[in-house]
């Protein structure tokens, strides 16, 4: 049956593998910059006991990866924390200011990356480009900058903030 | 050296969801800064009035109360529930923001404690004046995907507002473009998202995807999917993605779910709304439908 319009269908069934996808948004300094402009900060690392480690699972519900977290105080009242969330593709690193009262000023996303393995190399994908220039090779590192598609939850950072907020009751609070 | 140098400034936070990140380009980092916090900001406050999940939002609130009663939802909500109706109107109820109920009975979104009217549809929503909606039935409506795209067409008017001279803001995949910058945007393939499919290059445009790609779960046996078609009320089960370009996000957004369901039959409504499609199949060729001519300043093209 024909359809009343034509869509139009190309010949080449095209993928390109962004093997690795990854953009660094900010460093340390500039995500401190961003989250309290015209603050100084000073570093005040925290490495958690044991005992810390298990009171956080248990109010946040989220498991604790590392017992070394880094941490800076702000003039003036308030955190800035650098932390990580891992997903089954996805790495990310992530600062989150506390206002001086605990709760959340703002939350930057500072590296992600999105990584695959396997399947790209068990998959017989032909590696062609849907377009007027497909002969044109495609630099992946430099040219995939925007995607449009399949929704990635934040979820792994919803859990993280949830574990950071219960670092800040257990170990930064009463410091 | 020049003195207008263009530099670029890209952040990224987490929203509505998913991660939402917004590129600036222009020759003060200053101001470029100073856009990109208000677009967050804006992203910030469709996301508190438009959330399903968040009890004190507009839509919780006309979930719970605009049946019997009604309820005065902020401009900005209307503006969305009003697109949302006309595309309800123009696809035939194709699109219809009551389908939440749907959805949420398969487990995608959170089941309430009340009981919707099976029968309850777009038709039962009223838009009145002074922003009050009134529900003729008991019915769910979650504004999900067009909220999203609304939140972009938002950032990208608080930008605008700032003085930035072009940029992207893209949430999640709903994403919009402009000032003289064109942008190569990649589509995600259905089958592996770790492949692109395609790529156009977009000009003061705004582009969408929906997909079944990763939500897609059995549910008694079979797959389902969080995509309904408003008219024959079942779930698109088959591996494909559609990609909608469009002047407005909150459109593009929207007319995803129409092509999903409509296919071909979608061609009219695209027309009308000067929009592209792509459609990705699970071992076809992609196909697309091209609705935007080259001699104006929003266009899609492949690149």
């Amino acid at each position: 049956m024909k359809s009343e319009f034509a869509f139009i269908a190309l010949p080449i069934s095209a993928l390109v593998a962004p093997s690795t996808f990854a953009v660094q948004y900010l460093t340390v300094d500039q995500a401190q910059r961003a989250i309290f402009p015209g603050k100084s900060l000073s570093a005040a690392p925290v490495k958690l006991a044991p005992a810390q480690r298990k009171a956080i699972e248990q109010v946040s519900g989220v498991r604790v990866l590392h017992d070394d977290q880094q941490v800076w105080r702000v003039s003036g009242g308030g955190w800035f924390i650098v932390d990580e969330v891992v997903g089954k593709h996805e790495f990310i690193t992530y600062a989150v200011g506390l206002n001086a009262n605990g709760s959340v000023k703002q939350i930057e996303v500072m590296d992600y990356r999105e990584t695959y393995g396997g399947e790209i190399r068990n998959e017989n994908w032909r590696t062609q480009f849907v377009g007027k220039t497909s002969q044109s090779p495609l630099k992946l590192d430099r040219d995939i900058k925007n995607i449009s598609g399949a929704t990635l939850s934040c979820r792994h950072i919803t859990d993280g903030v949830k574990r950071l907020l219960a670092f800040y009751e257990v170990a930064l609070k009463r410091s | 050296m020049r003195t207008n140098r263009q530099i670029e400034i890209r952040r990224c936070r987490p929203l509505l969801g998913t991660f939402v990140e917004v590129t600036t380009s222009g020759s003060k980092a200053a101001s470029l800064e100073h856009g990109i916090n208000a677009a967050f900001a804006a992203i910030e406050k469709v996301h508190r009035l438009m959330s399903f999940h968040d009890p004190d939002s507009d839509v919780s609130r006309m979930n719970r109360e605009a049946f019997p009663k009604s309820v005065i939802v902020h401009p900005w909500t209307w503006e969305v529930l009003e697109t949302a109706q006309h595309l309800a109107q123009e696809s035939n109820g194709v699109f219809d923001i009551a389908t939440a109920r749907l959805v949420a009975s398969r487990g995608y979104l959170p089941k309430r404690e009340y009981q919707p009217d099976n029968a309850a549809t777009w038709r039962d929503i009223f838009l009145r004046k002074n922003c009050r909606v009134f529900f003729r039935r008991q019915l769910v409506i979650d504004l999900g995907g067009i909220a999203k795209g609304f939140a972009v067409d938002r950032a990208v008017a608080a930008l605008k507002a700032c003085g930035v001279e072009a940029g992207i803001v893209n949430a999640g995949g709903d994403l919009r473009v402009f000032g003289p910058i064109s942008r190569i945007i990649h589509v995600r393939h259905p089958a592996t998202r770790a492949f692109a499919a395609g790529a156009v290059r977009l000009a003061e445009r705004a582009m969408a995807t929906s997909g079944v790609y990763f939500t897609r779960r059995r549910h008694h046996g079979e797959y389902v999917s969080p995509l309904v078609d408003g008219c024959t009320r079942r779930f698109a089960r088959e591996l494909i993605s559609v990609s909608v370009a469009a002047a407005e996000c909150v459109v593009a957004d929207a007319l995803t779910k129409v092509v999903f369901a409509l296919r071909e039959q979608a061609a009219r409504l695209l027309k009308q709304y000067r929009a592209d499609a792509l459609i990705l199949e699970r071992d076809a060729a992609p196909s697309w439908n091209f609705n935007s001519s080259c001699d104006t300043p929003d266009r899609t093209q492949f690149d």
